[in-house]
């Protein structure tokens, strides 16, 4: 088994180790099958895949906090210049403008799309923000905090991973306002220097999400189950 | 969240998915905005707006806006149409495994909704500009953000639970 690195998971039914050994148990990401783990001798140095479907299993994801840290520091540092540089520049008949993210922002507001502004305010500046805030949070604390407040720390995480693409929409917005409006020297859109550096903001706090383990904020406690009656 | 959604039969996601096929189709072919200014006149396909990015220099965006709008809805339909014509036939799928792997990360990467709207605000904000209208593109590209919703809501583990 172990000379091929692999071990094919074998199908049992929950409970098999009865209490106390939960750990033993990995439920697949993918197509929900819950496997037994490999244990002692067989454990070390190899790797785990679901018996139905392949997909690797994981107790913990490896390096789940350190990847997290490493994505949030590369997105925070590349967060300056996509603020600073002008993500889009729009040239007409009389002079060429460039327009920063928080600028984009503050015209929409002036000219009184206030709602459209305030989507916007959303998407590209308080979502990345709170993803930021909300992973540093997790990350440090199942370290430093690991008792703390464990719902409201899993329902964060459920929270940005679910708002997070969402902080795409100016990427997309400067693309096809790109493709749309060429008419040369009297009107054209292009996209500036900063959009690149929001585009890998924006990938880097996905990829940072994806790679933290919210099974650590379980880790070591106790369980209960909560039923909500329909 | 250990699971959530309605069952719904193979036969009844089958159609699901053959119909945001043919939106998407439609979605990727037809302009999704046209602009007029003083006599000129553009429009803007889904592609047209990747190859924009490209050629303006912009490869990186190019391509996370290629992967998220574009390939990872396009794997999100095809393989999910794979995998249920043989299930609604009676079969059984090859490569059942590899599919449902990469089915995961087309789920990950598929950023369609946020697209749509997108295409929403640009057209807000050409309006303060020029004569802007939606394109066909756009209405299917609505139907296939509501499709995916439909399809996603059903969820994935029943259909594994039929197959394997």
């Amino acid at each position: 088994m172990s000379t091929s690195g692999v071990v094919e998971s074998e199908c049992r039914s929950p409970g098999h180790g009865g209490p106390g050994s939960t750990a033993a148990l990995l439920g697949c990401e993918n197509c929900g099958l819950v496997s037994l783990e490999a244990t002692g001798a067989d454990r070390a140095g190899i790797v785990q895949k679901c018996g139905r479907c392949g997909h690797r299993l994981y107790g913990e994801k490896p390096f789940a906090v350190q990847r997290t840290w490493a994505c949030i520091a590369a997105a925070a540092v590349l967060y300056v210049p996509a603020n600073a540089l002008p993500i889009m520049v729009t040239t007409d008949a009389l002079d060429r403008n460039e327009h920063t993210l928080l600028g984009g922002i503050h015209e929409l507001w002036v000219s009184g799309s206030w709602g459209l502004s305030i989507i916007v305010f959303i998407a590209s500046i308080a979502v990345p923000v709170l993803k930021f805030g909300v992973l540093a949070l997790l990350a440090w604390s199942v370290r430093r905090r690991p008792q703390w407040r464990r719902l409201e720390r899993a329902r964060l995480y459920r929270l940005i991973d679910v708002a997070g693409h969402w902080s795409m929409l100016d990427v997309y917005v400067v693309a096809l306002l790109g493709a749309t409006v060429r008419f040369g020297p009297l009107a054209s859109v292009e996209a500036g220097p900063g959009l690149l550096a929001f585009a890998s903001v924006v990938v880097l706090t996905l990829l940072a999400t994806w790679s933290f383990d919210p099974r650590l904020i379980w880790r070591d406690g106790e369980h209960r189950t909560v039923v909500y009656a329909p | 969240m250990l699971e959530h959604g309605h069952a719904l039969s193979v036969s009844g996601l089958l159609a699901l998915t053959l119909a945001a096929a043919a939106a998407w189709a439609i979605a990727l072919s037809a302009p999704l905005m046209s602009i007029s200014l003083r006599g000129g006149n553009e429009a803007a396909t889904l592609p047209d707006a990747i190859v924009a990015a490209w050629q303006g220099g912009e490869i990186i965006v190019a391509v996370v806006a290629a992967v998220t709008a574009l390939l990872a809805p396009s794997l999100f339909i095809a393989l999910r149409l794979y995998l249920l014509v043989p299930l609604a036939l009676g079969g059984r799928p090859l490569g059942l495994a590899w599919c449902s792997r990469a089915l995961y990360q087309a789920r990950r990467w598929n950023m369609i909704e946020v697209f749509t709207v997108g295409v929403l605000l640009s057209l807000a904000r050409l309006s303060a500009l020029a004569d802007t209208s939606p394109g066909p593109g756009l209405f299917a590209l609505g139907a296939v953000t509501l499709l995916f919703a439909a399809i996603e809501s059903a969820g994935l583990k029943q259909l594994w639970r039929r197959a394997a």
